[in-house]
């Protein structure tokens, strides 16, 4: 029996390796990941303060989610460092600890120390409390550590600041960014594709109406938008129908060079309302943070001259 | 200026297919980056970059071109990476197989359990991204909790968390919290937890020891069913209610007779036909 021709298979096979190294390796400027750390550093100080008003009521001594509720509740592996939170001046302490990683993590201040300070203590406040938590501390979890991956300090930043004041030279192009947009990317892609085959699993995303329940069980529902729903089939229908299409366009088109601007300059505007729709805005917001890592880097260098312009 | 210093760079990185860059085009990063990954698949040619032109350029400047560059990595960075990527890849697919809300088949969640969440877990990654969004199903709506002392005609405080009209992620997290003392959507052995650990923490600052904890659902109206109105709290449905107490130190989650909200399945008028 003969063989099969290797020189046939060796171009393929060097295409992909080509592109696997593209895609992963190829240095990239810090500047698109300097501004994913700012939005996600945004998004983090919102997320975190949320939990300011009830921390002691849900973990303080005598809270809600005593440690042997979360011993129970919690899977096996999972490890928080609030376990050891066990007096409210400990808990205070951590909680605090965390507000100042996530407001460093924005202003871009010993940007990777940070970066893992906030990425420990956010997996760590989701553990100490899995029963609190949305899609948005998700996506926020997976920003968190990819930017820990990234050099996402490297411009817009203080650490940039300080170093261009020392008379340093300016960060270049790192492998580590373009790990780090990679896997943000991969990710953006991964999470719209799980959550449409998810949607399109129940029968109200295919009869149009998900729009309307959406926001029907809702205590405090956009009335005005729920009355315009409630007068006209079509517009319920036009929603729903609009979050599907947005979601798989964005999942399958951002593969696509031609498209990926466009894609995610919607992303900005789309995610937040389908959040806002959904009662998450917070997650909307994340999710167009994750879809800027597909933002072309030519954008950011026309966006870096006309500030440098000015 | 910009291209003379790329082109200087390029050098370090044994660059041969500079003839098919246009130098008029303006070079960045990514561009030099992707001639270094092709060069290595490409067969060898004659070196004949080195123009005079070229090379003789201009003083360095601290521009985009002229940076400390990081190159691309060796190829054993890139082997381990690649390995460490196509696990984390892997994995990743798993977890979204695996916590998908139809269920996961046995050998995806054993692979799962075993080889991934000991590491996926602790990091918050173990994740399946099942975002719904919603199935307009009652566990869609929102929910809240309310606390109060069993027998409220005797007077006492009522909790509500979120506290009416309030709203925001912490107002999010307790409708979360609430939704989850629905007992349809906690695995059994840990059903009664939660209802007792709230009654628990709450037992001093209601002042009684023995709680009603309810979990109340806000109605899903259909279309032709809108009113413009904020639902009332009146009309929101019981979910789950639970009766804790403290009796001699010990805490106790007493069952509550269920009341059933629809219509006798037997009407009257049957009953008066049937014959014992």
């Amino acid at each position: 029996m003969k063989s099969l021709p290797t020189a046939e298979a060796t171009p393929f096979s060097e295409q992909f390796g080509a592109g696997w190294n593209a895609f992963w390796f190829l240095p990239a400027s810090g500047r698109p990941l300097a501004v994913i750390r700012m939005l996600t550093g945004i998004l983090g100080l919102v997320l975190w303060s949320s939990y300011a008003a009830d921390l002691q009521r849900w973990f303080g001594p005598g809270g809600m989610i005593s440690a042997d509720v979360i011993a129970t509740w919690r899977n096996a592996y999972g490890v928080s460092l609030f376990d050891a939170a066990t007096t409210a001046a400990s808990l205070w302490a951590l909680y605090g600890l965390g507000f100042a990683a996530f407001a460093a993590l924005l202003v871009g201040l010993a940007t990777p120390f940070a970066a893992v300070a906030a990425a420990v203590l956010w997996v760590s406040m989701l553990h100490r409390g899995p029963m609190l938590i949305s899609p948005a501390d998700d996506v926020l979890a997976i920003l968190l550590w990819c930017l820990v991956i990234g050099r996402s300090g490297d411009h817009l930043s203080v650490d940039a600041w300080l170093r261009a004041s020392r008379g340093s030279d300016p960060a270049g192009p790192s492998v580590r960014n373009r790990l780090a947009l990679s896997l943000l990317g991969v990710h953006a892609s991964v999470i719209t594709l799980a959550a449409v085959l998810s949607q399109l699993k129940g029968d109200i995303w295919w009869d149009g109406t998900a729009a309307w329940w959406l926001l029907s069980g809702r205590e405090q529902s956009p009335g005005s938008l729920m009355a315009a729903m409630a007068a006209s089939d079509y517009l319920t229908n036009l929603l729903s129908h609009a979050v599907t299409l947005f979601e798989i366009v964005f999942a399958t088109g951002v593969w696509v060079a031609g498209l990926r601007g466009g894609l995610v300059a919607a992303g900005l505007v789309a995610w937040p309302l389908i959040g806002w729709l959904s009662g998450d805005l917070a997650w909307g917001c994340g999710m167009a943070t994750l879809g800027l890592a597909w933002l072309p880097a030519s954008w950011f260098r026309s966006g870096a001259a006309t500030t440098q312009r000015a | 200026m910009n291209v003379a210093g790329g082109i200087r760079l390029l050098g370090s990185l044994r660059l041969r297919t500079f003839s098919e860059v246009s130098l008029r085009q303006k070079p960045h990063w990514e561009t030099i980056g992707l001639l270094a990954v092709c060069q290595r698949s490409l067969p060898e040619q004659p070196h004949h970059l080195h123009s005079e032109r070229v090379v003789s350029a201009q003083p360095p400047e601290k521009t985009a071109l002229s940076r400390p560059v990081e190159s691309l990595p060796s190829e054993t960075f890139r082997g381990v990476v690649s390995i460490l990527l196509s696990l984390y890849l892997l994995g990743l697919a798993l977890t979204v197989a695996g916590n998908s809300g139809s269920g996961a088949s046995l050998l995806v969640s054993t692979v799962k359990s075993r080889l991934f969440s000991p590491w996926m877990v602790p990091l918050w990654l173990d994740l399946g991204f099942d975002y719904r969004l919603t199935y307009g199903q009652l566990d869609d709506a929102d929910h809240l909790l309310v606390v109060e002392p069993w027998d409220m005609a005797e007077g006492g405080k009522r909790l509500r968390f979120p506290a009416a009209g309030s709203s925001g992620i912490a107002a999010h997290r307790w409708r979360t919290l609430a939704a989850w003392l629905e007992p349809e959507t906690v695995p059994e052995d840990v059903a009664g937890l939660l209802p007792t650990a709230v009654a628990e923490s709450l037992f001093e600052e209601l002042g009684s020891e023995d709680l009603r904890v309810r979990c109340l659902r806000v109605p899903m109206p259909e279309r032709s069913a809108f009113a413009a109105a904020e639902p009332a709290e009146s009309t929101f449905e019981r979910a789950a209610v639970a009766r804790v107490r403290r009796v001699g130190g010990s805490v106790q989650l007493l069952p509550v007779e269920e009341q059933r909200d629809v219509a006798p399945v037997v009407s009257p008028a049957a009953d008066e036909g049937a014959t014992p």
